[in-house]
Protein backbone atom coordinates (compact mmCIF):
# COMPACT_ATOMS: atom_id res chain seq x y z
CA UNK A 1 0.00 0.00 0.00
CA UNK A 2 1.26 3.10 -1.26
CA UNK A 3 0.55 5.04 2.40
CA UNK A 4 2.75 3.06 3.95
CA UNK A 5 5.91 3.17 1.22
CA UNK A 6 6.00 7.03 1.04
CA UNK A 7 6.41 9.70 3.21
CA UNK A 8 2.95 11.68 3.26
CA UNK A 9 2.94 15.71 2.98
CA UNK A 10 2.87 17.12 6.28
CA UNK A 11 0.72 19.67 4.54
CA UNK A 12 -2.23 16.62 3.95
CA UNK A 13 -1.46 15.19 7.43
CA UNK A 14 -2.01 17.92 9.34
CA UNK A 15 -5.36 19.43 7.33
CA UNK A 16 -6.22 15.83 7.99
CA UNK A 17 -5.87 16.34 11.46
CA UNK A 18 -7.46 19.48 12.06
CA UNK A 19 -10.80 18.64 10.37
CA UNK A 20 -10.94 15.68 12.75
CA UNK A 21 -10.06 18.02 15.41
CA UNK A 22 -12.99 20.25 14.40
CA UNK A 23 -15.59 17.23 15.05
CA UNK A 24 -13.87 15.93 18.47
CA UNK A 25 -14.49 20.13 19.57
CA UNK A 26 -17.97 19.38 18.19
CA UNK A 27 -18.10 16.18 20.41
CA UNK A 28 -15.61 15.92 23.77
CA UNK A 29 -13.42 18.58 23.17
CA UNK A 30 -10.04 20.05 21.14
CA UNK A 31 -7.21 17.94 20.81
CA UNK A 32 -4.88 18.18 24.25
CA UNK A 33 -2.43 15.85 25.65
CA UNK A 34 -0.93 17.44 28.68
CA UNK A 35 -4.08 16.87 30.69
CA UNK A 36 -4.12 13.37 30.01
CA UNK A 37 -0.01 12.64 30.74
CA UNK A 38 -1.41 14.89 34.03
CA UNK A 39 -4.04 12.24 34.93
CA UNK A 40 -1.32 9.41 33.81
CA UNK A 41 1.23 10.61 36.43
CA UNK A 42 -2.06 10.62 39.02
CA UNK A 43 -2.99 6.83 38.27
CA UNK A 44 1.28 6.19 38.56
CA UNK A 45 1.22 7.75 41.54
CA UNK A 46 -1.97 5.92 43.32
CA UNK A 47 -0.63 2.84 41.82
CA UNK A 48 2.64 3.44 43.52
CA UNK A 49 1.14 5.01 46.39
CA UNK A 50 -2.28 3.89 46.92
CA UNK A 51 -4.66 5.82 48.96
CA UNK A 52 -1.62 8.13 50.58
CA UNK A 53 -1.43 10.07 47.15
CA UNK A 54 -4.54 11.79 48.34
CA UNK A 55 -2.54 13.35 51.12
CA UNK A 56 -1.29 15.45 48.25
CA UNK A 57 -3.45 18.44 47.73
CA UNK A 58 -3.27 18.94 44.04
CA UNK A 59 -4.12 15.20 43.59
CA UNK A 60 -7.01 15.33 46.21
CA UNK A 61 -8.60 18.69 44.72
CA UNK A 62 -7.01 19.84 41.73
CA UNK A 63 -6.45 16.59 39.74
CA UNK A 64 -7.59 13.56 41.09
CA UNK A 65 -7.34 10.57 39.92
CA UNK A 66 -9.72 8.79 37.52
CA UNK A 67 -9.08 6.15 34.79
CA UNK A 68 -12.23 7.74 32.45
CA UNK A 69 -10.60 10.53 31.57
CA UNK A 70 -11.11 10.67 28.10
CA UNK A 71 -8.13 12.78 26.91
CA UNK A 72 -5.88 9.76 28.44
CA UNK A 73 -7.05 7.65 25.44
CA UNK A 74 -5.99 10.53 23.12
CA UNK A 75 -2.06 9.48 24.31
CA UNK A 76 -2.91 6.17 24.13
CA UNK A 77 -4.24 5.96 20.49
CA UNK A 78 -1.42 8.06 19.43
CA UNK A 79 0.88 5.41 20.56
CA UNK A 80 -0.79 3.07 19.06
CA UNK A 81 -1.50 4.58 15.95
CA UNK A 82 2.42 5.46 15.87
CA UNK A 83 3.28 1.85 16.45
CA UNK A 84 0.88 0.61 13.60
CA UNK A 85 2.49 2.97 11.04
CA UNK A 86 6.06 1.89 11.93
CA UNK A 87 5.19 -1.67 11.73
CA UNK A 88 3.23 -1.24 8.51
CA UNK A 89 5.98 0.68 6.64
CA UNK A 90 8.58 -1.23 7.91
CA UNK A 91 10.12 1.79 10.40
CA UNK A 92 9.78 -0.27 13.74
CA UNK A 93 12.96 -0.98 15.50
CA UNK A 94 14.35 -0.62 18.80
CA UNK A 95 16.31 2.62 19.17
CA UNK A 96 18.03 4.97 21.42
CA UNK A 97 20.33 7.79 22.33
CA UNK A 98 24.19 6.60 21.51
CA UNK A 99 25.63 9.97 24.02
CA UNK A 100 25.73 10.86 27.50
CA UNK A 101 24.57 14.52 26.70
CA UNK A 102 21.72 13.44 24.93
CA UNK A 103 20.37 11.53 27.45
CA UNK A 104 21.08 14.74 29.76
CA UNK A 105 19.37 16.55 27.45
CA UNK A 106 16.32 14.59 27.47
CA UNK A 107 15.75 14.15 31.02
CA UNK A 108 16.38 17.89 31.52
CA UNK A 109 13.63 18.94 28.80
CA UNK A 110 11.26 16.33 29.59
CA UNK A 111 10.90 17.78 33.45
CA UNK A 112 10.92 21.18 31.92
CA UNK A 113 8.36 19.90 29.78
CA UNK A 114 6.09 18.37 32.96
CA UNK A 115 6.81 21.21 35.30
CA UNK A 116 5.49 23.34 32.47
CA UNK A 117 2.91 21.68 31.14
CA UNK A 118 1.26 21.62 34.76
CA UNK A 119 2.37 25.61 35.48
CA UNK A 120 0.34 26.81 32.38
CA UNK A 121 -2.41 24.13 32.29
CA UNK A 122 -2.14 23.64 28.54
CA UNK A 123 0.85 22.02 26.30
CA UNK A 124 2.04 22.57 23.07
CA UNK A 125 -0.96 20.55 21.13
CA UNK A 126 -3.73 22.74 23.42
CA UNK A 127 -2.09 25.66 22.56
CA UNK A 128 -1.59 25.40 18.77
CA UNK A 129 -4.00 23.08 18.30
CA UNK A 130 -7.00 24.26 20.74
CA UNK A 131 -6.45 27.37 22.73
CA UNK A 132 -5.02 29.65 19.67
CA UNK A 133 -7.91 28.69 16.98
CA UNK A 134 -10.41 29.33 19.98
CA UNK A 135 -9.17 32.20 20.30
CA UNK A 136 -8.05 32.29 23.52
CA UNK A 137 -6.72 34.98 25.67
CA UNK A 138 -4.45 32.15 26.51
CA UNK A 139 -3.42 30.95 23.47
CA UNK A 140 -1.47 34.17 22.67
CA UNK A 141 -0.31 34.10 25.92
CA UNK A 142 1.11 30.25 25.59
CA UNK A 143 2.63 31.32 21.81
CA UNK A 144 4.59 34.29 23.44
CA UNK A 145 5.77 31.94 25.83
CA UNK A 146 7.18 28.72 23.84
CA UNK A 147 8.01 31.04 21.35
CA UNK A 148 10.47 32.67 23.68
CA UNK A 149 11.50 29.36 25.29
CA UNK A 150 11.96 27.52 21.98
CA UNK A 151 14.21 30.56 20.92
CA UNK A 152 16.74 30.06 24.58
CA UNK A 153 16.22 26.19 23.45
CA UNK A 154 17.48 26.22 20.28
CA UNK A 155 20.37 28.78 21.55
CA UNK A 156 21.13 26.10 24.11
CA UNK A 157 20.64 23.40 21.51
CA UNK A 158 23.30 25.13 19.03
CA UNK A 159 25.63 25.82 21.97
CA UNK A 160 25.89 22.22 23.30
CA UNK A 161 26.11 21.14 19.03
CA UNK A 162 29.80 23.55 19.04
CA UNK A 163 31.04 22.20 21.81
CA UNK B 1 -21.72 11.06 25.38
CA UNK B 2 -21.27 8.58 27.84
CA UNK B 3 -17.46 8.52 29.67
CA UNK B 4 -17.02 5.13 27.85
CA UNK B 5 -18.10 6.83 24.19
CA UNK B 6 -15.87 9.74 24.81
CA UNK B 7 -12.68 7.59 25.63
CA UNK B 8 -13.85 5.63 22.52
CA UNK B 9 -13.83 8.86 20.41
CA UNK B 10 -10.61 10.07 21.64
CA UNK B 11 -8.89 6.91 21.25
CA UNK B 12 -9.87 6.37 17.52
CA UNK B 13 -9.03 10.22 17.45
CA UNK B 14 -5.16 9.32 19.04
CA UNK B 15 -4.75 6.34 16.42
CA UNK B 16 -5.46 8.27 12.90
CA UNK B 17 -3.34 11.35 14.52
CA UNK B 18 -0.65 8.75 15.52
CA UNK B 19 -0.65 7.25 11.96
CA UNK B 20 -0.64 10.74 10.27
CA UNK B 21 2.01 12.37 12.37
CA UNK B 22 4.22 8.52 11.91
CA UNK B 23 3.63 8.73 8.32
CA UNK B 24 4.44 12.42 7.05
CA UNK B 25 6.85 12.46 9.91
CA UNK B 26 5.53 16.09 11.55
CA UNK B 27 7.43 17.50 14.61
CA UNK B 28 5.95 20.30 16.38
CA UNK B 29 9.15 20.94 18.06
CA UNK B 30 10.86 21.21 14.49
CA UNK B 31 8.35 23.34 13.22
CA UNK B 32 9.63 25.79 15.52
CA UNK B 33 13.49 24.83 15.96
CA UNK B 34 13.81 24.25 12.33
CA UNK B 35 12.73 27.49 11.37
CA UNK B 36 14.93 29.61 13.88
CA UNK B 37 17.98 27.30 13.70
CA UNK B 38 18.06 26.37 9.76
CA UNK B 39 15.49 28.69 8.20
CA UNK B 40 13.61 25.43 7.18
CA UNK B 41 9.37 25.83 7.44
CA UNK B 42 8.46 22.30 6.46
CA UNK B 43 6.95 21.79 9.50
CA UNK B 44 5.54 25.01 10.00
CA UNK B 45 3.72 25.87 7.38
CA UNK B 46 1.95 22.44 7.98
CA UNK B 47 1.21 23.61 11.17
CA UNK B 48 -0.29 27.05 10.10
CA UNK B 49 -2.80 25.66 7.88
CA UNK B 50 -4.04 22.98 10.70
CA UNK B 51 -4.25 26.65 12.76
CA UNK B 52 -6.14 28.26 9.86
CA UNK B 53 -8.43 25.30 9.37
CA UNK B 54 -9.15 25.48 12.88
CA UNK B 55 -9.44 28.92 13.56
CA UNK B 56 -12.33 29.05 10.57
CA UNK B 57 -14.13 25.51 11.96
CA UNK B 58 -13.94 26.36 16.27
CA UNK B 59 -15.20 30.04 15.32
CA UNK B 60 -17.90 29.06 12.73
CA UNK B 61 -18.96 26.46 15.45
CA UNK B 62 -18.77 29.23 18.19
CA UNK B 63 -20.85 31.58 16.32
CA UNK B 64 -23.52 29.28 16.94
CA UNK B 65 -23.25 27.90 20.26
CA UNK B 66 -21.84 24.63 19.61
CA UNK B 67 -18.64 22.86 20.50
CA UNK B 68 -16.96 22.68 23.52
CA UNK B 69 -13.95 25.38 23.89
CA UNK B 70 -11.53 24.98 26.68
CA UNK B 71 -12.69 26.90 29.50
CA UNK B 72 -9.92 28.14 32.41
CA UNK B 73 -8.75 31.19 33.73
CA UNK B 74 -5.08 32.19 32.20
CA UNK B 75 -2.27 34.13 34.13
CA UNK B 76 1.38 34.92 34.24
CA UNK B 77 1.21 31.53 34.83
CA UNK B 78 0.22 30.36 31.48
CA UNK B 79 3.65 32.42 29.58
CA UNK B 80 5.76 31.03 32.09
CA UNK B 81 4.79 27.73 32.01
CA UNK B 82 4.95 27.32 28.00
CA UNK B 83 8.48 28.99 28.01
CA UNK B 84 9.97 26.24 30.44
CA UNK B 85 8.13 24.09 28.25
CA UNK B 86 9.55 25.81 24.92
CA UNK B 87 12.95 25.01 26.41
CA UNK B 88 12.27 21.38 27.51
CA UNK B 89 10.87 20.64 24.33
CA UNK B 90 13.89 21.45 21.79
CA UNK B 91 16.59 19.93 24.67
CA UNK B 92 14.20 16.85 24.78
CA UNK B 93 14.42 16.97 20.69
CA UNK B 94 10.34 16.14 21.22
CA UNK B 95 6.86 17.28 22.27
CA UNK B 96 4.09 15.76 23.82
CA UNK B 97 3.12 14.68 20.42
CA UNK B 98 6.34 13.49 19.02
CA UNK B 99 7.33 11.35 22.40
CA UNK B 100 4.33 9.43 22.06
CA UNK B 101 4.68 9.46 17.94
CA UNK B 102 8.16 8.04 18.75
CA UNK B 103 7.47 5.92 21.48
CA UNK B 104 5.19 4.24 19.23
CA UNK B 105 8.51 3.69 16.62
CA UNK B 106 10.53 1.98 19.50
CA UNK B 107 12.85 5.27 20.44
CA UNK B 108 13.71 4.29 23.85
CA UNK B 109 14.89 8.06 24.18
CA UNK B 110 11.08 8.63 23.71
CA UNK B 111 9.77 6.65 26.26
CA UNK B 112 12.71 8.24 28.94
CA UNK B 113 11.27 11.85 28.29
CA UNK B 114 7.93 10.76 28.86
CA UNK B 115 9.43 8.96 32.28
CA UNK B 116 10.73 12.33 32.85
CA UNK B 117 7.91 14.57 32.11
CA UNK B 118 5.83 12.52 34.10
CA UNK B 119 8.75 13.33 36.93
CA UNK B 120 8.22 16.86 36.53
CA UNK B 121 4.66 16.83 36.47
CA UNK B 122 4.70 14.96 39.73
CA UNK B 123 6.82 17.30 41.51
CA UNK B 124 4.88 20.09 40.24
CA UNK B 125 1.75 19.01 42.27
CA UNK B 126 4.31 18.52 45.50
CA UNK B 127 5.02 22.53 44.76
CA UNK B 128 1.52 23.16 44.19
CA UNK B 129 0.59 21.47 47.45
CA UNK B 130 2.67 24.00 48.70
CA UNK B 131 1.76 27.22 46.73
CA UNK B 132 -1.32 26.37 45.56
CA UNK B 133 -0.42 28.85 42.99
CA UNK B 134 -1.62 29.06 39.71
CA UNK B 135 -5.19 28.75 41.00
CA UNK B 136 -7.04 25.43 41.37
CA UNK B 137 -9.60 25.20 38.01
CA UNK B 138 -12.23 24.98 40.71
CA UNK B 139 -11.75 28.24 42.12
CA UNK B 140 -11.33 30.07 38.88
CA UNK B 141 -14.05 32.60 38.33
CA UNK B 142 -13.22 34.12 34.74
CA UNK B 143 -12.71 37.68 36.06
CA UNK B 144 -9.02 39.33 36.40
CA UNK B 145 -7.38 38.24 39.93
CA UNK B 146 -4.34 40.50 40.45
CA UNK B 147 -3.59 38.35 43.49
CA UNK B 148 -3.32 34.86 41.37
CA UNK B 149 -1.35 36.77 38.80
CA UNK B 150 -4.19 35.79 36.51
CA UNK B 151 -6.06 37.54 33.61
CA UNK B 152 -9.59 36.06 33.57
CA UNK B 153 -10.97 34.21 30.33
CA UNK B 154 -11.91 35.31 27.09
CA UNK B 155 -11.98 34.01 23.91
CA UNK B 156 -14.07 34.15 21.01
CA UNK B 157 -17.43 33.09 22.14
CA UNK B 158 -17.18 36.31 25.15
CA UNK B 159 -15.60 38.34 21.82
CA UNK B 160 -18.98 37.57 20.43
CA UNK B 161 -21.17 38.50 23.86
CA UNK B 162 -19.16 41.64 24.45
CA UNK B 163 -19.29 43.07 21.07
CA UNK B 164 -22.18 41.35 19.11
CA UNK B 165 -20.05 40.95 15.93
CA UNK B 166 -20.38 36.95 15.33
CA UNK B 167 -17.36 34.88 16.19
CA UNK B 168 -16.65 33.79 12.73
CA UNK B 169 -15.79 37.60 11.83
CA UNK B 170 -12.54 37.55 14.27
CA UNK B 171 -11.79 34.20 13.14
CA UNK B 172 -11.35 35.04 9.44
CA UNK B 173 -9.34 38.08 10.43
CA UNK B 174 -6.95 35.76 12.85
CA UNK B 175 -7.07 33.32 9.73
CA UNK B 176 -6.50 36.20 7.48
CA UNK B 177 -2.59 36.86 9.90
CA UNK B 178 -1.95 32.91 9.79
CA UNK B 179 -2.33 33.47 6.01
CA UNK B 180 0.31 36.42 5.37
CA UNK B 181 2.80 34.32 7.61
CA UNK B 182 2.16 31.35 5.63
CA UNK B 183 2.92 33.86 2.32
CA UNK B 184 6.05 35.40 3.82
CA UNK B 185 7.73 31.79 4.60
CA UNK B 186 6.60 30.91 1.00
CA UNK B 187 8.27 33.72 -0.21
CA UNK B 188 11.07 33.61 1.84
CA UNK B 189 11.36 29.82 0.58
CA UNK B 190 11.49 30.81 -2.98
CA UNK B 191 13.84 33.67 -2.78
CA UNK B 192 16.93 31.13 -1.01
CA UNK B 193 15.93 28.66 -3.87
CA UNK B 194 16.27 30.83 -5.87
CA UNK B 195 19.66 32.66 -4.43
CA UNK B 196 21.20 28.85 -3.88
CA UNK B 197 20.09 27.74 -7.31
CA UNK B 198 22.68 30.68 -8.41
CA UNK B 199 24.73 29.70 -6.21
CA UNK B 200 25.27 26.42 -7.39
CA UNK B 201 25.41 26.94 -11.09
CA UNK B 202 28.12 29.29 -10.47
CA UNK B 203 30.12 26.64 -8.32
CA UNK B 204 29.45 23.83 -10.77
CA UNK B 205 31.04 25.89 -13.08
CA UNK B 206 33.95 26.17 -10.59
CA UNK B 207 34.10 22.70 -8.96
CA UNK B 208 31.40 20.16 -10.03
CA UNK B 209 32.65 18.04 -7.85
CA UNK B 210 32.56 19.71 -4.32
CA UNK B 211 29.34 21.65 -5.52
CA UNK B 212 26.15 21.69 -2.73
CA UNK B 213 23.54 23.69 -4.24
CA UNK B 214 20.67 22.57 -1.51
CA UNK B 215 23.00 23.23 1.16
CA UNK B 216 21.78 20.00 2.61
CA UNK B 217 24.73 18.29 4.39
CA UNK B 218 25.46 20.12 7.45
CA UNK B 219 21.65 20.72 8.15
CA UNK B 220 20.90 16.63 7.59
CA UNK B 221 23.93 15.79 9.90
CA UNK B 222 22.02 18.03 12.61
CA UNK B 223 18.91 16.62 11.90
CA UNK B 224 20.12 13.19 12.23
CA UNK B 225 21.71 14.47 15.78
CA UNK B 226 18.26 15.83 16.82
CA UNK B 227 16.77 12.56 15.26
CA UNK B 228 18.44 10.49 17.57
CA UNK B 229 17.83 12.90 20.38
CA UNK B 230 14.86 11.66 20.93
Amino acid sequence: MEFFQKTLDPIIALAAIAVLDIFLFLTVGAWTVGGGETMMTGLAAKLVMGDAVYRIPFWNFAFPPDPSYWKIYISLGMVFGAFLGAVLSKEFYWRMPHRVWEWVMITVGGLLMGIGIRLAFVCNVSTFFGLTPEMNLGGYLAVSGILAGAWVGTWIYKKTLED
Amino acid sequence: MTPVAECVAAFIFGTTVGLLVQRSRYCNVAALRDAMLFKTYRNTKAMLVAMMIMTLGFTAFITIGSGKPMHFDVGLNTFIGLFLFGIGMVLAGACTVSTWVKAGEGNLGAWWALLFTFVGMFLFSLLWSFVYWPPAPATMTGAPNVAGLQFGFANAATLQAKTGIPAIAFGLVQTVVLAAIYRAIVRRERQRSQANAAAGSAESTACDAWADPSGAAPQGAMARAADQGA
